[in-house]
């Protein structure tokens, strides 16, 4: 998997990629040549108005969507060339998934929810119940591991689901609208565990967010207008 | 493993559970009774009449004669013997019963006590009295009917009147010795048996035999053991008993196809059950399963966390359809179901059953459920399972 791309720290690669959603006799065009790179430890807000195509993008990047064409390369790998079962490894090893909601099976406890990604790619029990316990540490939730999610905040919830994200060292975190679900003080908490995450572990985050008190405190933000790179800016 | 969590209990398995226990139990205990019916009926019929296999002097079953004798039938009861079957020769004659003012046509067999107790168990089906002894020459065994439409009991008196070989009126005064329980329809009626040489005398005969019962052991294809027993007798005619009571053989083996058919029909029920308790889960659970798509769980996997899902559930019906099934199979092969309580006497082709139907105990009458059970479960998952497999983690995490 060595290539020029990955030298160069590009995580995420869209090139010239449009989307069309059919239903019916209803065609929604989505994305409309979309380009965007996204490099290693990169701290990326995605934003733009409502139904400019940032659910579209994430969904795309993470490989739970096609394209219609143009190409979505993830570490340089192609996912237009990838099967079903590659897909779910690509997903699996290389993609953390934070989502706007239902992102914990209520049934099962924080532990189990943060533990699922290295369940589904067999990690033994040993290392699995250490790497937990670091990471809903590394969250803030080392006492809540045995509660259920509906003896969780929003944002405790929205905690377990980045640990669960960042178990298996992703190359990026994608996450639609984190906050969009909590109030804006644990929406910023939330922003905040995950600087810090980027910051001492590299995290790679590409997440979109309407929050503009969160955009203020990000690093790159992209704005999506009509499907399209209406701005990509860094400070 | 906390996994196991990801399916809740719920009312819906618990009924998929009890539904499939329920089912298991039924074809256990149906099984049971129904292999306990087949070998109730093949030990009345082979066991206590007719044996497996018949061999007669030539034409003797289209037109039979008292004259028409395998001449030497101790010979062929050796000869069958070193071949390993159990063999016995047997004599048949018509004849007239009296006793007081009543009279009833009968059917006599002349029988070699010893011999015959090789072949047939008839001896233990006297209900009152005792079955024949060559020290008592003038002792008969007659069937339970005949006793009564004679009015007499063990220990009265008893004319035969027959047509000797000789020419002469054959007569000769009897005593009731033992009277026997109902098996077959024609015995019951009319039959008398007597002792090999009181028959011999009473006929004025030398000496042969109309009739040569065999034995099968229960690990021999029957036919291929009638071609022997054939060979070993020419000229005379060998019949099956199969062949002699066709009726019956057919009855079994529908009674078979029967038990094959209920199944399917208990069967089918579970697996539209499970077919739809299993997608209604699925669809439950669509966002679990969305979920665990999206971050990475291949569809194989997904296939695999459904069918061991109904694996799991048809495990606890299994063990709890066995352990329910042992108080009932222990209940049943003893005490049986009485059918004379629900009908009377039960009679088929004229064979007399035992009107107490009992299960038997075997490895089969859990095997052929429990097999059935499995390869049914396994199926009936595998649709929804690969349903679960093809759902699509974005729309499945939008759904309400
Ligand atoms: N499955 C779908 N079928 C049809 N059209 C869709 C589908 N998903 C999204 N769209 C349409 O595609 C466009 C882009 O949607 P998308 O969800 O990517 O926007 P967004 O930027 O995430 O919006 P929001 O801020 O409201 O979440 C919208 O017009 C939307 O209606
Ligand atoms: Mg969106």
């Amino acid at each position: 998997m060595t290539n020029g791309q990955r030298q160069d720290g590009t995580v995420v690669a869209l090139r010239d990629v449009t989307k069309l959603y059919q239903q019916g006799s209803l065609e929604v065009q989505a994305l409309r040549g979309l380009d965007l790179t996204v490099r290693k430890g990169e701290f990326t807000a995605l934003i733009g108005p409502s139904g400019s195509g940032k659910t579209t993008t994430l969904n795309l990047i993470g490989g739970l969507d096609s394209p219609t064409s143009g190409s979505v390369r993830v570490e340089g790998v192609d996912l237009g060339t990838l099967n079903r079962k590659q897909l779910s490894r690509l997903r699996r090893d290389r993609i953390g998934f934070v989502f706007q909601s239902y992102n914990l099976i209520p049934v099962l406890t924080a532990y189990e929810n943060a533990e699922m990604v290295m369940w589904v790619q067999g990690v033994p029990v040993a290392d699995r119940r250490k790497r937990v316990m670091d990471l809903l540490n590394a969250v803030g939730l080392e006492g809540l591991k045995d509660r259920k999610p509906t003896e969780l905040s929003g944002g405790q919830q929205q905690r377990v689901a980045i640990a669960r994200a960042i178990a298996s060292d992703p190359a990026v975190v994608l996450a639609d609208e984190p906050t969009a679900n909590v109030d804006s003080e644990t929406a910023e908490t939330l922003i905040s565990l995950m600087e810090t995450l980027n910051r001492d572990r590299g995290v790679t985050f590409l997440f979109s967010t309407h929050d503009h008190r969160v955009v203020e405190r990000v690093k790159r933000v992209v704005r999506l207008v009509d499907g399209r790179v209406d701005s990509d800016e860094a400070r | 493993m906390a996994w196991r969590n990801l399916w809740r209990y719920g009312r819906r398995t618990v009924t998929t559970i009890a539904a499939m226990t329920l089912a298991l139990l039924t074809l256990i205990v149906w099984t049971s009774f129904v292999q306990g019916f087949l070998r109730d009926l093949e030990t009345t019929i082979v066991e206590v009449e007719i044996g497996d296999v018949q061999v007669y002097p030539p034409d003797y079953r289209t037109q039979p004669s008292i004259f028409d004798r395998i001449g030497t039938p101790t010979e062929l009861v050796d000869t069958l013997g070193a071949m390993g079957f159990e063999a016995s020769a047997r004599l048949l004659g018509g004849g007239l019963a009296a006793a007081g003012e009543a009279s009833a046509g009968v059917s006599l067999r002349g029988v070699e006590t010893e011999q015959d107790a090789r072949v047939s168990v008839v001896y233990d089906r006297v209900a009152q009295g005792s079955w024949l002894d060559p020290s008592d020459p003038t002792g008969v065994v007659i069937g339970g009917r005949l006793a009564r439409t004679l009015d007499v009991g063990v220990g009265d008196e008893l004319v035969l009147l027959g047509q000797a070989t000789d020419g002469s009126i054959a007569n000769g005064l009897y005593s009731v010795r033992g009277i026997l329980a109902p098996f077959s329809e024609a015995t019951d009626r009319g039959g008398v048996f007597l002792v090999r040489q009181a028959f011999l005398d009473f006929f004025v005969l030398p000496g042969g035999a109309h009739q040569v019962v065999v034995r099968n052991a229960a690990d021999q294809p029957l036919e291929a053991s009638a071609a022997r027993i054939r060979a070993a007798a020419p000229g005379l005619d060998v019949l099956t008993w199969r062949e002699l009571f066709p009726t019956l053989a057919t009855m079994i083996d529908s009674v078979e196809s029967t038990m094959y058919i209920l199944f399917f029909i208990v069967y089918l029920a579970i697996a539209i059950l499970l077919i739809n308790a299993t997608l209604m889960a699925v669809f439950e659970r669509i966002k679990e399963l969305g979920l665990l798509k999206a971050v990475g769980l291949s569809p194989a996997r997904v296939v695999w966390l459904i069918l061991w899902e109904g694996l799991f559930q048809a495990a606890l019906a299994a063990a709890a359809g066995l352990i329910l099934s042992v108080p009932l199979l222990f209940y049943f092969t003893r005490v049986g179901i009485d059918l004379a309580a629900l009908g009377g006497q039960i009679s088929i082709s004229g064979i007399g059953m035992d009107p107490y139907m009992r299960g038997v105990v075997n490895p089969t009458i859990f095997v052929g459920p429990l097999s059935a059970m499995f390869v049914i479960v396994l199926l009936s998952m595998l649709y929804p399972a690969l349903k679960a497999a093809r759902i699509k983690p974005v729309e499945a995490m939008r759904h309400q």
